[in-house]
This record gives C-alpha cells, structure tokens and sequence, in this order.
C-alpha cells in the first residue's frame, strides 16, 4: 500500500474539477446533509454553464429516483447532454443493464450506481461484465456513526443500511466496479470543508480513482482536502450553484497552489 | 456514391455511448445514421465504431449482430474507420480482457492491460491526459493535423492497444511510468484510445478532422 | 351527544385532496381540555372543487397576501414591544428545531427583539433533539427556559390518555401551548411568537386572516369540573387518580381575566412572513446549527421535522389508526402546498412510508406508558372506525388509499 508520501512525490495527473447536479424532476436542487430540495436552476443552463466554464466532467444524478421509486428520466438527459462535450456521469435509480444502455443512449458515459447494488451487490458484477470497469462507479453516501465507523445510506441519503461504507468500498471493488464517488452526508451542502477523514480511508483502501464529494466550501479549504488527501478528482455543488466561485477560479487557485489541473 | 455529403454510419453492436457520439459528430455532417445493419455499414461511406464497454462483451455484440465480417470487408476496401476507445481496440488482433478474446483483426497487434506501475497512478486510467506525436511530424496529413502537440483529452480506460507495427502508432500518452499508443493509424482506418467526442472543442476538432477526410476520400 | 356512525364522527365516505395527499378524514386542532374522546371531530373542509382547505390556503398565500405589507406590520408590532433596557421582549417557545431555529433568529437578528426562548420538554429527548436543542442555544445565541413536568404525572397523563384516546401526545400539545403564556404571566413578557397557524394546515380558512392565536387553546372560563386531561376529568383525576390539583398546574389553562390584565397576546410568525418550513430548514442550518436527522423518520420520508420525541411517532401512528392518515400524509401535503414535491410524488411517498409502524422506540413507549404489547395491540385495535379499517386475512388493512 503506497503511503501518501509517494502518492505526494508522483501525483502529476490533472485532478478532475467535477460540478453535481442533483436532479429533480425538472429541476436542478439542492439540499443539505442530504435533505431538502430547493430549486437551484434549470438542468440544461448549469450543465452548459459549468461545461463552457471548463468542467471535467459532469455528475448528473436523480437523487429522488430510488426515493420515489420511479424511473430515470432518459429524456431530460438527451436535452441536457445535447450540448455537453465533456464526459457525463449518470446515475440515479438505475436498476438494471437496460437502464444503463438506456442511459448510455441518452448521454451518459459512465454510470454511477447506489441504491440497487447496495441491495443486490450482484448487478456490479453483471454490469462491469457487460460494460467494463472503467464505466461504472460506485456512488456511497457515508455518515460518520458513534462508534467511529462510517454507514452507508441509500434512497437518496433517508434509508439506514447498517453497513460499514468502506468495507462496501472494498467489496464493490473486487465486484469490478472501476471508480469511487464519495459523499460525506456531514458535510454535503455545509460549506465547512471536506471530511478528510473519511476521504483519506476511501483513497487508501482504493486501487481505483476517488471522486470525493461533500462539503466543499471556500476556495482554501478545497485546496487544503487536496493537499491532504490527493484524489484523483473532486465533485462540488453548493458552492457552485450558489456562486461562490466559478470552476475557473477553482482551478487557476489550484494551479497557482502547485497542482495539475486541466485549463 | 451519393453527390456532395457523406454517409457516415455509426456501428451499434449493443455496447456504447452512442447519443454521445452522434451528437458530436452530428455537429459536422447531417449525413449520419445509427445502424446494426450489415447492408446500411457494407454501404457506407465511412464507419465509426463507438467505444463503451468490454472487449468481450463488445465482440459478442458484433458477433450476434453478424458484423464481423461486415467489418473487416469494410476495413478492406480502405474505406475511413473511426475507431473509438472500445471501438478502436476491437480492430486489433486479440483481446485479453475476461480471458483470450479474437479481435477484429483489422491492425495486428493486442489490447492488454495496464502494467502494474511504481508511482501511485490508478487504473482504470480515467481523467485528462496530453497525447503527442509518435515523431515529429507523423500527425501531418492526418485526422491528427489540426490537434496540438499536448493538448488535453479524456481517456477511461483499464486497457491499453499494443500494435505489432510502430508504424501504426499515431499519438502516444504518458500514464504512469510509461508510454501507450493514444492514436493508431493503418490506412485510412483511425483509432482513438481516448473520447474526441467528450475532450471538449479540442476533441470535436479530431471528429472534424474525420469528417472532413471522409469527405475528400469520397 | 351526536349519534356518530363512525368513530368520532369522521365523514363516512373518504375522500382525498385533489391538489394534495391529506383526507377529509384530517381532524381541525382541538381544544384539547375539553376532550373527553366522546365529542364528534371537526375535520378538514372541501371545496366544491375537491381541493381542501389548506390547499386553498396556500394558493392564497401565494396569489393574494401582500407579503410586503405584512412585513411592515410585523415591523410596526415589534417597534411597539421592542424593549431597550436589556429586558425581554417577547417569548418563542419551541424546541431547537428548524421552524423555532428561524423563528428565533430572524426576530433577533433581521427585526431587533429581545426574545426569551422557552421550551417544554419533549416526552422522551432524542440523541439529535437535545442537540438540536443545545444547538439553538449555543450556536443561534438564545436565552432558554427549559421546563420540564413533574415525570409521574406527565406519564399518567400520557397514559390515560392513550387508554381512553388513542392521543398519547395530548399532555405534550396541552403543555407546549401553556407554557409560553405561563411564562409570559411569569416574567411580564406578554408578547409571544410562535411560528405558524396551525390553519395553514386545514383548520377554518378565515383563521389564516387573524394575526394571533384564539385565546380557548390556552385560556378558559371553564371550572375544574370540565375540564378533562386524558379524557378523564380534573375531578376524578384528583378523586381516583391520586394526583393532586397542584400537580396538575402545568396542564392547567389560564383564566381569561389574567389574560386580559396583562394583554398577553400570542401571534403568528406565519402571519407575517411568508412560513415555508423548508427553508426554515436551510436557515436554521445555517444560522443555528440545526441538523437533520441522519435518516428519515418511521413512518415518513423526511429527515427534518419534529424529531426531537421519542414519543412522537405514537402520536402520528395513533392518527394513522384514527383517521387513516399517517405522517408521510402530513409531510407530504405541506411539502405539495409549499411547492417542494408533486402530488404524484407525494402519492409515492405515502403508499412507501405512511402506514410504517415505528419499531424503533415501541419498548420504549411501552415502558413510559406502562403497558404491555397486547394492551397496546388492543387499544389501536379498538380506535379503528370500520369505515377505515377491515380485517382481512387476520390483517388489518385500511380500506383505501391516496392516488
């Protein structure tokens, strides 16, 4: 297992500036520590908004999917992904190998999975059979427990799953799943900063890249989650959709900070 | 051969971004379907073989699909191929992703996976990564010709194309301690490692590059 | 005494909102110390349209209300008790929770009052409550009075009144809406604020128009001879009970003459500014630390209202028993008024969580009532109205559902 010393002495990747949005029906929303649903702006807008401002990628989930039981709007992606050429993540009550073809034919490059593979862990395999590796992420969402653990949380961050999130991690990976999206329900939509801690066990136990998620805030503190824990990319949301700063600022303050970034 | 436009037929063989890639590509030729059909590809002027997916999950698509020797009948005409990311690997000889898998055969060489490396890069290799000239001007007079040296684009990938033949390496790119083949190059027949159609207006500039090649070839 | 049909009067035939999830099967607030469980339920009404009251409401709320003029009476009754000589000003009870936590902070900080923050206990806190509620204190920066009832008596009365009207939560309704006037008798503060009307929810539409709350839930003319707490008299509750009159005083209304000395006056937050409990939500998270619930609560899907009882999901299970309407039911239909969620996903919503039995504190309530499970099971069993419930198959099932 490297230790971070090395990862530090040879991480020239670009690291991947990622903007989420949580879709709702219509609607791009925002909640914090994953609940709450304010309307913060129109799909197509922000997705080609923040593609024109120098995104990565994008990560498009329907949060509310798994929540209500219903199925991904494929149609609302075609018209986001119409004008988006950077690669888009889809995820969100995706339940089967067809929604993933679906989703794949709707815009989606990669796909993220939670709810469904927590329940039948399975479908990872079959999907990373079908798909490859390098198309499916795992998206966990993780609360800290008394106990120090970390568990894991579905349905949109509602439903308690008394599973340890990073032995999931672990399993997921030798399922085959190709990469990692992690949410800290403690700090999603806080603006107080990363959990470090929970980011740095996901990135020590994982071969595979590390989208980290929740809690980005000032543009320091961002800086000071890279320098702490070198992930391969980083997801933000609240602090763009309420304009904090713009994916450019984001990225030149961490060039200017000594880290690769795509500009 | 149809008068002024061409008809370019994106292969859906079950496995690949395809809204992606018509989208983008859409964007420079209105002349453009998305087909299964051994006689729509056996008639086009140019095919794109999309790439998301396992090689052989994807040689199975084509396989059931009867494409296979649709294909590599198309790729001896030297008519123009564009081959992307799975797409471009299933044109080599073999695969080795879930056992020893036959390839289309089209460009002699293998698609393996990534070495293990010292430094701590990942796989799958997935982000925004340069590509560069195999040698100094090896880009002129391709789909590569308008494409700056290091410039930017978007790989996902846990597999890597060895061509038997150096000749065939267009693009390499640097992940870990080593060097990969990012383009190849046989003929009018392209391959891309990585995802012009998501590298941003860089990467529409190699899809237009395409198009425009297919025009003149036709 | 009306000859009921059905148990408590409810309309027979049940019907659902057109616009949101809730049933004319919603009973209209009470006044709780009359309630001897024998008295027919005003319910929520209907227009001729299908839409109910509360939906009413909010369209008006959003169509009609000058919310600009409201604001500027609002700023012309705190200019009128605002006190500068370091006293307090007006009372806000609550409990920590999102719709005090805005409560709070916006009187104090955007309006300039000096409230004194008071709270009556939850039954049984929870871990995230008391936090909730500490967090209100240390991180919005409030003055907070904590009562909390004499326990024995408190449990009595919880108990009595599960026995005898399936309304475990009646000494906690009673209590919280006492305790601010009690207080404001107390201290001379006769200005309170509590956060919305509760006819926003469905009671009479023309109660939405009147700043401040009806002075019966918290007064009486009343003697002690009918005046009822979980459902039995103060009379028999002292005769046969053991308790004693004076261990009843916080369950106790106050006489309308004290009222009117002193001019307590309760009014409406709601009234004033535009109440939108999800925002609520975010401003309490960003101005006194509120947090939600790490997951949602039994019986529904949210994760940030009224989480600070363990008793409380009773009190919501017992509603669902007694009118066919659980807590998805209520979350839903505010979150649809308030534009959050659409009628079919609230109707999502509620066939997934409305009739989910709370499992995670049922020892508990138990315990705290002093019952076993079968007397439990037999208490629910006999609040079920046939018109709601049949049993089929040894299951009980209600007879129909929202879509």
């Amino acid at each position: 297992m490297k230790n971070n010393q090395s990862i530090k002495k040879s991480s020239k990747k670009n690291i991947r500036i990622i903007p989420r949005l949580d879709i709702k029906g219509p609607n791009v929303v925002k909640g914090i520590n994953l609940e709450g649903l304010r309307v913060v702006g129109d799909p197509v807008e922000l997705a080609y908004k923040y593609y024109n401002d120098g995104a990565d990628e994008i990560l498009y989930l329907d949060i509310v999917a798994s929540l209500y039981q219903r199925n991904f709007d494929f149609d609302l992606l075609k018209s986001v992904s119409k004008k988006i050429f950077v690669p888009t993540t889809v995820g969100g009550g995706i339940r089967s190998l067809n929604d993933i073809t679906n989703a794949l034919r709707a815009g989606a490059d990669k796909i993220a999975i939670n709810t469904y593979a927590v329940h039948h862990p399975e479908f990872i395999a079959e999907a990373v059979h079908k798909f490859g590796s390098q198309c499916i992420a795992l998206s966990v969402e993780a609360k800290k427990t008394n106990d120090g653990h970390w568990e894991t949380y579905t349905d949109g961050g509602r439903e308690k799953t008394d599973i340890d999130s990073i032995e999931w991690i672990k399993k997921s990976i030798s399922l085959g799943v190709g990469e990692i999206i992690i949410t800290s329900i403690d700090q999603d939509g806080a603006k107080r900063g990363f959990n470090l801690e929970l980011t740095n066990k996901v990135i020590a136990i994982s071969p595979v890249p590390v989208i980290v998620c929740g809690g980005a805030g000032s543009l320091d503190s961002v800086k000071k989650m890279v320098e702490t824990c070198h992930p391969e990319a980083i997801s933000a949301a609240s602090v763009f959709h309420y304009r904090d700063y713009s994916i450019s600022d984001l990225k030149r303050y961490l060039k200017q900070n000594g880290y690769n970034v795509r500009l | 051969m149809k008068k002024g436009g061409t008809k370019i037929v994106i292969v859906d063989y079950g496995v690949g971004n395809l809204f992606s890639l018509a989208n983008a590509v859409g964007l420079f030729t209105r002349d453009l379907v998305i087909s299964e059909d051994a006689n729509t590809i056996n008639n086009a002027e140019a095919i794109i073989l999309p790439g998301v997916g396992a090689f052989k999950a994807g040689m199975e698509g084509l396989k059931i699909r009867n494409l296979i020797g649709t294909i590599k009948a198309f790729a001896k005409t030297n008519r123009p191929i564009l081959g992307i990311c799975l797409g471009a690997q299933l044109m080599l000889t073999k695969g080795y992703e879930f056992g020893e898998i036959e390839g289309l055969d089209i460009i002699a060489g293998k698609v393996i996976p990534f070495p293990k490396f010292k430094n701590a890069d990942k796989v799958p290799h997935i982000g925004w990564n340069k590509i560069f000239p195999f040698n100094k001007g090896r880009w002129n007079d391709t789909i590569m010709r308008s494409t700056g040296v290091n410039m930017h684009v978007y790989f996902v990938h846990s597999y890597i194309i060895e061509t038997k033949n150096k000749d065939n390496i267009l693009a390499l790119t640097k992940y870990g301690d080593m060097n990969f083949a990012s383009v190849i190059k046989k003929g009018n027949i392209y391959g891309c490692q990585f995802h012009p159609e998501k590298s941003g207006p860089d990467g529409l500039t190699i899809i237009d590059e395409f198009i425009k090649f297919v025009k003149i070839n036709g | 005494m009306v000859k009921m049909v059905t148990t408590y009067g409810l309309p027979t035939k049940v019907v659902y909102c057109k616009k949101c999830v809730i049933s004319n099967q919603r009973p209209n607030s009470t006044v709780e110390f009359k309630s001897t469980g024998k008295i027919k339920k005003t319910t929520i009404g209907f227009g001729k349209d299908g839409v109910c009251d509360a939906c009413r409401f909010a369209d008006y709320k959003v169509t009609k209300i000058d919310w600009e003029k409201r604001e500027k009476e609002l700023i012309a009754l705190c200019n009128k008790y605002r006190r500068n000589d370091g006293y307090y000003d007006c009372i806000i009870p609550g409990s920590g929770g999102k719709d005090s936590g805005f409560t709070a902070h916006i009187l104090k900080n955007k309006y300039g009052m000096n409230p004194l923050t008071v709270t009556w206990a939850p039954h049984l806190y929870t871990e995230i409550g008391w936090n909730n509620q500490m967090s209100w204190i240390q991180v919005g920066g409030f003055d907070n009075i904590l009562f909390t009832p004499n326990g024995i008596v408190h449990r009595l009365l919880t108990k009595l009144a599960f026995e005898n009207l399936l309304h475990p939560f009646q000494p906690f309704i009673i209590g919280q809406r006492l305790i601010a006037p009690k207080l404001a008798l107390l201290y001379n503060i006769p200005l309170i604020f509590y956060g919305e009307n509760q006819a926003e929810y469905g009671n009479r539409f023309e109660e939405n128009d009147i700043p401040t709350m009806n002075e019966e839930f918290f007064a009486h003319r009343i003697t002690l001879n009918n005046l009822y707490l979980g459902g039995i008299s103060a009379k028999t509750l002292v005769r046969e009970k053991k308790i004693a009159i004076t261990d009843l005083n916080p369950y106790l209304p106050i006489p309308y003459s004290e009222i009117k000395k002193h001019h307590i006056k309760v009014h409406y937050l709601g009234y004033y500014l535009k109440w939108d409990p999800q925002e609520n939500y975010y401003y309490s998270v960003e101005n006194t630390g509120f947090v939600a619930n790490n997951q949602r609560t039994e019986g529904s899907y949210s994760k940030y209202s009224s989480i600070d009882d363990k008793i409380d999901p009773f009190h919501y299970y017992t509603t669902l028993i007694k009118f066919g309407i659980g807590r998805a039911t209520y979350d839903a239909s505010q979150e649809i008024r308030n534009g959050k969620i659409t009628r079919e996903e609230g109707v999502a919503l509620v066939r997934r969580y409305d009739q989910e039995f709370p499992a995670k504190y049922f020892k508990e309530f138990l315990e705290y009532i002093d019952i076993n499970e079968n007397t439990f099971w037999k208490h629910i069993d006999s609040g079920r109205s046939s018109h709601l419930w049949k049993k089929r198959a040894g299951k009980w099932r209600l007879s129909h559902r929202v879509s």
